[in-house]
Parts: structure tokens; sequence; C-alpha cells
């Protein structure tokens, strides 16, 4: 009681100011202004004119950019869905270790985001690159004669999307798999059920809200994470992300740009709004 | 200890004035890319005239033009940018008439690149340095014997052809195939040469525009369409490569030097452009800056190793090069939509 006296008084409030503020002016300031542009026309060389019409989301239905659509989230389907797999097997195990291994692995997890993610990019294609590290390894024990052309391919891409996406999986599924009571896996182990079977029955569904966090975690960000398909891809797959880049720094369709941001941004908050009813149901279900 | 930092202070504030007291020094503001000019010609340049050169950078045209309309064309001195948008700021009124009886060197300007769109009648620019997208491949890797665009749609280079990412080039690739102009305002047309480039997909590897060369020599491409300093850093590097200028004919782009119409040293300006007109000055700039060289006076100082691709061939032909010049933006979406669909063929 006493503590929501104190978030009530005026002090809490000017410690707050300036978050406030600062989403006024920087998010939702933006925002608006985006909103406004993608209903104005285009000006011939670039800017806009102050006439309002509907033709920025009408271009949008054209097939060849439903399909940068559908290409984005069929790449960020993909992404998640691996990263998933293979984020909630490492955090499980990690926080199943001793606790000096999981610090160290926290360290190792937390490490190569002090470099800047391009510079990881990079990294990346000295690996996949002809006669690179991969191949020459691969050449060295025999199990291939030519270099195989890695780079620039779709399998790149999406490495570089877990490789980005995953830490942010790993923590959210390893913080709910440390909390939990490991004595409800005893009570089901006593009570005959086999591993598996606990382990399906108790371990997946206490963890699971740290899955669904760490799905929207990796979701959201790999609708618009476009310079990977840029550096890993080759520029090939084109997704909504490139389109919107291309349209403002190329054709200067800044309205155009704008709309296809809003459009975007709608669909990524009707996937979550969706995906948190089947979660909630879920975790109903699990309850019962 | 608090005597001390007051101390400090007042030295500080000290020297400050007398850094800032100081008789005020004579200076010029280039504004343009990184890396255009060698330092040791500004350098040379300083130490001639006494007038410090102030170098501000851009990245691309469009900020360059964004922000010399904020500053209502004062502020730089010399902008170097390309020709597209160069005829955009003078049709801003952003661009001030060349003083030519200030630049001696005013005829050492090769005639090809001058009475360009953007320029008809050269009263604002100079130009620095021009670009053609040539077809660049190690023929060691390619069975083809490569001599226009046209052979790039070869089966045999399947899966290994990088190209620029510069959606007017690339389709005007197409266009030059069909034997059609880059500059047509004719929907169907561009229409007809996205067809033709989506039968170009299956042999592309890589789009890029920066470093493209760095994939030609690490072989991940055998053949490749690039910029003019591409081509430069690709040569110089592997001497073996075959350099192609496509029968279909190519693209110029030009980058030109220009006067913002309020100036604040427009004097020290003319001063600067008549010094890299000067044969010497000017043949290091386009041997470092890996350009066409647009000062004919130029051309026999610029060393052997570079002479092939920093000048033209004798046997050049200007009526088969065509710019490439802003187009209405109807035209320039439908490039865009016929080159975005191209790329989500490729894969």
């Amino acid at each position: 009681m006493k503590k929501k006296k104190a978030a009530g008084n005026g002090a809490f409030k000017w410690f707050v100011m300036p978050i406030y503020l600062f989403t006024l002016f920087f998010v939702i300031g933006p925002l608006i202004y985006m909103v406004i542009l993608s209903f104005l026309e285009r000006e011939e060389t670039w800017g806009v004119t102050n006439t309002f019409t509907f033709g920025n989301y009408l271009s949008i239905f054209d097939p060849i950019y439903l399909k940068t659509f559908a290409e984005s989230l069929r790449l960020a389907l993909i992404s998640t869905v691996l990263v998933a797999f293979f984020g909630y097997v490492f955090g499980y195990f990690m926080a199943k270790l001793k606790p000096r291994m999981r610090k160290m692995m926290m360290m190792l997890l937390m490490i190569p985001f002090w470099t800047n993610s391009l510079i990881r990019l990079y990294g990346w294609i000295i690996i996949f690159r002809a006669n690179g590290t991969l191949d020459s390894v691969l050449m060295a024990i025999g199990l291939i004669k030519e270099p195989l052309k890695l780079l620039y391919t779709y399998p790149a891409v999406v490495v570089g999307m877990i490789y980005a996406l995953i830490p942010f999986m790993i923590l959210s599924v390893y913080s709910s798999v440390e909390k939990m009571d490991w004595h409800l896996v005893e009570a089901a182990r006593d009570l005959g059920a086999t591993p598996a079977k606990a382990f399906w029955t108790v371990t997946f569904r206490l963890t699971l809200p740290g899955l669904l966090t760490g799905i929207i975690l990796t979701f959201v960000p790999s609708m618009g994470l476009f310079f990977i398909a840029d550096i890993l891809g080759g520029n090939k797959v084109v997704l909504v992300g490139n389109l919107i880049q291309e349209q403002l720094m190329k054709v200067h369709n800044w309205p155009f740009a704008a709309a296809l941001s809003v459009v975007l941004m709608l669909i990524m908050t009707v996937m979550i709004w969706a995906y948190r009813k089947i979660a909630k149901a879920d975790e109903l279900e699990a309850r019962l | 200890m608090k005597k001390f930092i007051a101390l400090m202070l007042a030295v500080l504030v000290l020297a400050g004035c007398m850094a800032g007291c100081a008789k005020k020094k004579e200076t010029l503001t280039i504004y343009t890319w990184e890396g255009m000019f060698p330092q040791e010609v500004l350098d040379a340049f300083t130490k001639e005239t006494g007038i410090e050169i102030n170098y501000a950078v851009f990245d691309t045209d469009e900020t360059m033009l964004a922000k010399l309309e904020a500053a209502k064309g004062g502020d730089y001195d010399l902008v170097i940018a390309d020709d597209y948008i160069i005829e955009m700021a003078i049709n801003e009124g952003l661009v001030q008439k060349l003083d030519k009886s200030k630049i001696k060197n005013i005829d050492s300007i090769n005639p090809v690149y001058q009475k360009q769109f953007y320029d008809p009648t050269d009263e604002y620019t100079v130009p620095y340095g021009a670009g053609v997208q040539t077809i660049v491949y190690d023929p060691s890797k390619v069975t083809v014997d490569i001599k226009g665009y046209a052979d790039l749609w070869d089966e045999s280079l399947k899966d290994s052809i990088g190209i620029i990412a510069n959606y007017r080039v690339i389709n005007g690739m197409a266009l030059k195939v069909l034997g059609k102009s880059y500059n047509t305002e004719n929907a169907e047309e561009i229409e007809a040469a996205g067809a033709k480039l989506n039968e170009l997909a299956p042999n592309i590897r890589l789009i890029k525009d920066d470093n493209l060369q760095d994939d030609l020599l690490s072989g991940e491409i055998s053949a490749a369409v690039m910029y003019t300093s591409q081509v430069t850093m690709a040569k110089l590097e592997n001497p073996d490569l075959k350099v192609v200028y496509p029968v279909e004919g190519i693209g110029f782009g030009i980058m030109g030097a220009f006067i913002p119409s309020k100036a604040p040293n427009a004097d020290a300006a003319h001063k600067f452009i008549d010094y890299i007109l000067d044969a010497k000055n000017s043949a290091a700039c386009f041997e470092y800056l890996g350009y066409y060289c647009t000062t004919k006076t130029a051309d026999e100082l610029i060393a052997d190793e570079y002479k092939d691709f920093l000048t033209l061939p004798a046997d050049f032909d200007a009526s088969k090069t065509e710019m490439i010049e802003n187009v209405s933006a109807e035209i320039s979406e439908l490039h865009d939509k016929v080159f975005t669909e191209f790329k989500s063929l490729c894969e």
C-alpha cells in the first residue's frame, strides 16, 4: 500500500516524465508523420505534395509487391521456427548447468553483442565465401572437392537470421526454465511418467510463456532485418524492408515507402494480437 | 586543487581566444563524396594559395541537394556530384554561372564530356571524372567470348554473374540489348525490357553496389557489370581480367563540379577548379579516383598501368554512348517495379 502511495507522489512523476516525452516525440510523432505521409501524393523529383490519395495503398496490391510481403513472412516463419527449436534446446540445457558454468555460458552469449551486428555478419561472409573457412575445412577433410557456392543463397540468409535472433530466444527460454519448480517434474516421475511424458506435460507447459515471449521477440524483428538478406543473400531475396529502403533511397517515393511501412506494422500488430489470443488459450488448457 | 583547476581553465580560455582571435584564414568548403581527391593534391593547393580546405562529405546525391536547398545555395563553395542531380540543382536556381576568365585551364577539358544534358551550354559545370558501366570477366572461368550485354544471357554463365544494384543501369542494359534508349518514356518498351531481364535471372548470383570487385577477385562470380572505379580496383589486383565495352553501346555517368549560387568564397572555388584542371594535378587526381579522366591534357600523363581504364580507347565512338537522364516519376516507378520483379526471380 505504502509503495503505491510513493508511486503517486510528485517526485515519481517527474522521473517518469522524460520517458513519456521521449515516447511522445520520438515514437508517436514519427508514427503520425508516417501515416500522414502515406496518404499524400509524391512530387516529381522527391518530397510530397499536399494532395490526398489512396493510391499508395492501392499500388501495394500489385502482385510484384504482394510477393515481397509473402517472401518476408515466409523467411520470418522459417527463421522463427528454427530459432524456436534450437533456442529452446539451448536455453533448456543452459538452465540445467551448474551455476558457474551457467554464468560462463551467459557471458559467451553476451560478448558477441558488444560488436556491431553488421560486423558480425561480415564474419559469416568470411566463413561462407568461395574458398572461405567452411570450404577449406570441408575440402581438407575430403568431404567436397570443389568449393560449395554457399554465399548469396537462401540458406545463407536463414543462417544469418538464426544467428542474429537466437540470443533473444535462448534468454527468454532460459529465464523461464530457471524459475521452474523441479519438484513438479519429480512428482510426475514418482507418479510413473516416463521422462519424455514428464517433460511434455510438466516442463514444456511451464516453460511455454518463455518460449512464446521468445517467439515474439524473434518474429517481430525478423520481418525487418533487411540487411541480412542484402549482405548474405546478395540482394536476391526481396523483403518488405528492402523494398521500403529502395523506395526511400532510390525511387524517392516517400509516400509509397510510408504506405508499405504502415501495412507492415498493421500486419505485425494483427499477427501479434492473434498470437496472444492463441497463446492465452493454450495457457488455460495447460492449467486445466 | 581548486586553484589548479581554475588556472587550467584560464589557460584554456586564453588558448581558445588566441586560436579564435587570430586573423581568420581564407577557407574553401568543398562538398562531395569521401575520397574524391588525394590528400597530396589538397595539401599542395593550400600550400600554393594559402587557402585552407574544409572538406565536407555526403553519402548520396540526394543528401547533398537537400542540404543545399536548406542552405539556399550557401554554406558550400564547391560541390561535386552526379550529372542528374546537377540538372535538378540548376533547375532550382542553386548554381551560379562560372566565371571562365578565372579558369585559365578551361580548355583542357575533354569535349566528349561537355555539352551534356545537365548543362547543355557548359555555363555552370566542369566535369570531374566519368564512369561507364562495363562488363568485366575472368577469362579463365568464362567459356563464351563476351562482346556485349547480350552475351550475358548465355546459359554457360548460370549462377555466376554479379551486377550493380542501380535499376536504371540494369534495366538499361536490357533496353540496349533490345536496341532502345536508356531514357525511353515508353512504358511498353520498359516492360519488354523487364521481360528480357527476367530471362537473365538464372545467371545472376549477386546484386550489390559496394565492392562488387571483391567478389570477382575472390572467384565468387566470374563475370560482372560494374562501375569504372570498381573496374579499376579489380584490374589493379588481377590484370588478367578482361574489360569489355559492350557492343550495344554504353551509358556514361559524369560527375561535375559546380559553385552554389550563394557560395561564401566563389573566388577560391574558381581557383580550385583551375588547379585541378591543370594536367599534372588532374592526372594525380584520376589515378587516385579511378574514374575516366575528363581532362584531355592529363591523358598522356597518366601512368601506363592505369591508362587502359582511365582514358578512352582510340576507337571510341561518342555517338554510341548515351547518358542516363532523369525520367518522369511514373516511368521511374515502372523501372523500379520491373527491377523488383527481376530481383525476386533471381535465386
